[in-house]
């Protein structure tokens, strides 16, 4: 645990945090609202006491109640890993600006999480599906996706008679909904 | 039921095809001879008048009949050896050491559904594999495979050689373009860019021999060349035989030049959308041209048919088996049971596992084997035809052999590299030989 | 016949629509993004050809549309997809113990590479102390398979540059591991080796005497195959300056592992951000400067010798104890987050998991650096030729199975 990071990151964003900067084991995080994004990422990426260089991996996340976007950070400033998590986007329209203008790699992952979330990223150019077919109306790793109904939804799924015969046609989408307590 | 329809219900059925075979050929040849002998004077006489038509004919059959033996040979070759070179083992059970695997492979594809895919122009892409085909056979005509033996030895022997070299393209380029296929379009531009750029440097580099021979027929060229290997061109014209060579790998669609159907990036390129006998005529075509290339690397520059050394023995057997009159009759008889028993026994002493039986027979087919070697041995020293055939194919697939090497060594080249290689480098190369050769010819007013 | 009727030429019973059998890689619906705008109008004489998912050279079932002039190729755009098995949204219906399992087979050349970083998450979720025996085995079978995976992977450049024979000499080597490890794990490809607290089952002596006798003999088979292309000439040649990454796009890209060490980047999160024991092992980072095709070729050799290295020093160091933490039969991990990562043999492996205090996952996401590497090819494509995609994309070394998860 690198607490010189964590007093140098609460210094620094000390108005733009979401939550309190959180350490455990090699692993520091921080929480920042959705608008803050580009800020904090330039920051971090151009300051020389932080240089997060490196763009670790991007991941959407879906906890029941808001989405989130999660950066992953590498620097040899510090030996800890640094977490990002854009906090608090909405579930029914998720808007996240892009961090393409810093790391063009970021483009096939934002497209990833547009696909499995629907999360928009604001600034890519290139946001369309990845992985599922172009015609897929549905995001697959949203909490309240219901396989057999939300495939069947799908044009492309013209051949899955048996998943839509065996779907319940008005399952309460409450009771499919699981919600992170950790997240 | 008569005694006749019991016979025929009786026979296996190998017997049922001899039954009908035997007496039908039987009958073929007495109508033969009939007609000879009521005809035979015109015939002959129509045959002597012209006698290059029976030629034609003869070498035109004995060209095609050869050409599928020479692609099966090749291609069981390049399997084996390649395999061997990658620490495999290769095709091992059809046939002893695996060598049928080829002859199977040409029946596989004489099997297998010839496909026409949609869009396709029907007319070029079926008649495109028989260009190709057909270009690369007729090159045989002309190839002097032993003193006297060759279809037709033309004054412009050369010229017919590299047109018809050349025709195989035309097949290439039309199936590429009738496949309705991208991948087979690029091939075919490929193996167009790729054979005209490589015919200028192919031909170049023969017109040193050319001027050196004062001739264009092949088998001057040959003649030229008798005495012993200090004789060989590669030694009076090596840049020559080595440009050539290269070219010649690119002539022929080898490894690193096997763009046309470079199988990593354009999947099988002009062969992309066949199947069946007309790729089965397309990969013969190929292999049939391996040999042509390599037997012209070997009449132009290795000294053909002829041999390295001459023979340093003396040998020559004037064997009459009239003089031994009846006694020969009692050598045929005898040699074989006398050897068979000879060759035999000590494989029946050598193990008790071996039967009688099977020591008898082992001592037959090994008998067998001698009686060929020794005839072989006695055609070899009697008939200059045979000591030139033996040493033509040997000099030959020497080539083959090192072409199938290359294949199994190097990677592929770019298609810019391929066309920067022949247009900057071998190009001058052939035209700085032919003017050293030309040059020195003039000087030394030869 | 009313109008032209086309009957096919196989099967007279047939009729044919004009436009069946005719594939256009041009999508048929508008396009939806500036890129897909961009690349989908074609130009003067620009014509678009379609590899994949169904071709020799694309490592699995990648496709890539190509916009060509001629043999020249003016854009490229992958299409991913076609192995897409949803990985992650099973993972969120698997109990901790069965995550292993499920992962195994994205990247199938490497697949420790694949429990390791859940593994890893997953400790420090549930803060297990892992025995020192069972890291040193982690790091030994680990260094195992980076062998495997590199020697393989010069057979393969070779076989997409139309060079037959080094694939089968890679094989040669891949199989003396592969055979090793099954030895241990019971299996060639999907190990599913690894568990949370340490390692199923001990090293046996079978496994102990195969890797000895093949590391006898090892690195002058490596050698021995490297000298198959090493010095060749067309091999240099379709090579050298092909797909060239410089350090400032390498970093901007999110390249990683030897790709991004072949730019000249000296980063190995072995070394960069150590875990297991890697920091009592003696070995270096190898850097190239090049940052073309051949560089990437050649840092893989180097790599294997520090590989080598390593498994040597681990087989010499190997500690005794267990190889199992102690832990609970039913894993049940307070509410938390984690990221676990590692330097696998084609770059960042990582897993991001969070747990609500069940049984399973809430979220596992998994994180491969092939899928970020094929996002190079739209930038260093333009102006090559169709030959040299090969020669670049085989270079980088991408596994299917990991890219679409």
């Amino acid at each position: 645990m690198d607490r010189v990071l964590k007093h140098r990151l609460e210094h620094r964003f000390e108005s733009l945090l979401a939550g309190p900067v959180h350490q455990r084991h090699d692993e520091t995080e921080l929480r920042v609202g959705p608008g803050a994004v580009p800020e904090v990422m330039a920051a971090l990426h151009d300051e020389p006491e932080f240089r997060f260089e490196m763009l670790v991996d991007l991941a959407g996340v879906d906890t029941g109640e808001v989405m989130q976007v999660v950066y992953h950070l590498w620097s040899e400033t510090t030996t800890d890993w640094l977490r990002v998590i854009a906090d608090g986007l909405s579930r029914d329209d998720p808007r996240v600006p892009s961090v393409t203008f810093l790391w063009k790699g970021a483009e096939w992952m934002e497209r990833e999480a547009y696909d499995m979330f629907g999360i928009t990223f604001e600034g890519n150019r290139d946001l369309r599906r990845i992985f599922m077919p172009p015609d897929y109306t549905s995001f697959p790793l949203r909490k309240d996706f219901y396989l057999p109904d939300d495939a069947a939804r799908s044009p492309g799924a013209g051949v899955r008679h048996m998943e839509r015969t065996h779907a319940p046609a008005d399952a309460p989408a409450a009771v499919r909904l699981r919600k992170a307590r950790g997240a | 039921m008569s005694f006749a329809t019991r016979t025929w219900d009786r026979l296996t059925l190998p017997g049922r095809i001899l039954a009908v075979l035997v007496p039908a050929l039987v009958g073929l040849l007495v109508v033969l001879v009939v007609l000879v002998a009521l005809l035979g004077g015109p015939i002959v006489d129509f045959l002597a008048a012209n006698i290059g038509l029976v030629r034609f004919v003869v070498a035109a059959t004995g060209v095609l009949v050869l050409s599928i033996p020479t692609a099966f040979i090749i291609i069981y070759m390049e399997m084996k050896v390649i395999a061997r070179m990658n620490q495999r083992v290769g095709p091992q059970r059809v046939g002893p050491w695996g060598s049928l695997m080829s002859v199977f492979h040409g029946l596989k594809v004489l099997m297998k559904e010839d496909f026409t895919p949609t869009g396709a122009d029907p007319i070029v892409f079926t008649w495109a594999p028989v260009v190709t085909f057909m270009g690369s056979v007729m090159t045989m005509a002309v190839i002097p495979f032993a003193p006297g033996l060759f279809g037709q030895d033309f004054n412009v022997g050369l010229l017919y050689l590299f047109s018809m070299g050349g025709l195989t393209v035309v097949g290439l380029l039309m199936g590429g373009w009738a496949s309705f296929n991208k991948y087979s379009l690029l091939g075919g531009l490929r193996s167009a860019a790729q054979i005209i750029s490589y015919e200028i440097p192919l031909t170049l580099s023969v017109v040193g021999l050319i001027i050196l021979a004062g001739s264009m027929s092949l088998d001057r060229l040959v003649l030229m060349q008798s005495g012993s290997v200090l004789d060989w061109n590669v030694f009076r014209q090596p840049l020559g035989a080595l440009i050539f060579f290269i070219a010649a790998t690119a002539e022929a669609n080898r490894t690193p030049f096997d763009l046309t159907e470079a199988d990593s990036e354009i999947v099988a390129g002009f062969a992309t959308e066949y199947s069946g006998m007309r790729f089965g005529f397309f990969f013969f075509a190929e292999y049939v041209n391996v040999f042509i290339v390599s037997a012209l690397i070997v009449t132009f520059f290795f000294g053909g048919w002829t041999a390295p050394v001459g023979w340093p023995f003396p040998v020559s057997l004037h064997l009459d088996p009239g003089s031994l009159g009846i006694g020969l009759l009692f050598l045929v008889l005898l040699a074989p049971v006398v050897g068979t028993l000879v060759l035999g026994a000590p494989f029946w002493l050598w193990r008790s596992s071996i039967s009688t039986l099977q020591a008898l027979a082992i001592g037959f087919v090994l008998f067998n084997a001698l009686v060929v070697l020794a005839l072989l041995g006695w055609a070899f020293v009697s008939f200059d035809w045979v000591v030139g055939l033996v040493w033509f194919f040997a000099k030959t697939y020497v080539f083959v052999f090192t072409f199938v090497w290359m294949r199994a060594t190097l990677p592929r080249v770019r298609i810019d590299q391929l066309m920067g290689f022949a247009w900057k480098w071998l190009l001058p190369a052939a035209l700085l030989n032919l003017f050293v050769t030309a040059a020195a010819v003039v000087a030394l007013g030869r | 016949m009313t109008t032209e009727q086309r009957i096919s030429q196989d099967d007279p019973r047939v009729t044919l629509d004009e436009q069946a059998g005719v594939f256009e890689p041009v999508p048929p619906y508008p396009p939806r993004t500036e890129r897909e705008a961009e690349f989908y109008t074609a130009g003067d004489g620009e014509l678009f050809l379609n590899m994949g998912p169904q071709h020799p050279s694309t490592h699995g079932v990648l496709r890539l549309v190509l916009k060509l002039n001629g043999e020249q190729i003016v854009d490229i755009d992958p299409v991913l997809g076609y192995l897409h098995r949803g990985v992650e949204k099973i993972c969120e219906n698997s109990d901790w113990h069965h995550i292993n399992n499920q992962v195994d087979p994205l990247e199938y050349l490497a697949s420790l590479f694949n429990e390791w970083p859940p593994v890893l998450a997953f400790e420090k979720l549930f803060d297990v102390q892992v025995p020192r025996r069972a890291e040193y085995i982690r790091v030994l079978t680990g260094e195992l398979l980076r062998v495997a995976s590199h020697t393989l992977f010069m057979g393969w450049l070779a076989l997409d540059l139309g060079g037959l024979t080094p694939i089968l000499y890679a094989f040669i080597e891949r199989d003396e591991i592969v055979e090793a490890l099954a030895a241990v794990t019971g299996a060639r490809m999907l190990f599913n080796y690894f568990r949370i607290g340490g390692v199923n089952g001990d090293v046996n002596h079978e496994f102990l005497s195969r890797v000895g006798d093949w590391m006898s003999r090892a690195s002058g088979q490596v050698e021995a195959n490297g000298r198959l292309l090493n010095e060749n000439e067309i091999f240099i040649r379709r090579t050298r300056g092909m797909g060239v990454v410089d350090r400032e796009m390498a970093m901007r890209m999110s390249v990683s592992g030897p790709n991004l060490r072949a730019a000249g980047v000296p980063f190995d999160l072995r070394r960069a951000h150590p875990y297991s024991v890697y920091p009592e092992l003696d070995f270096d980072i190898p850097t190239r400067q090049g940052g073309d095709s051949l560089a990437r070729y050649l840092i893989r050799i180097d790599e294997i010798k520090q590989s080598l290295r390593i498994i040597d020093q681990c087989l010499h160091e190997l500690p005794d104890g267990p190889v199992m933490a102690k832990l609970p039969r039913l894993l049940r991990a307070r509410p938390g987050r984690a990221w676990g990562a590692v330097e696998g043999p084609r770059g960042i492996v990582g897993t991001y998991a969070i747990s609500d205090g069940t049984d399973q996952p809430f979220r596992l996401r998994i994180h491969d650096p092939s899928f970020l590497h094929l996002q190079l090819l739209p930038f260093l494509m333009p102006g090559r030729l169709v030959a040299d995609t090969m020669a670049v994309m085989a270079s980088f070394d991408p596994v299917m199975g990991g890219v679409d998860k």
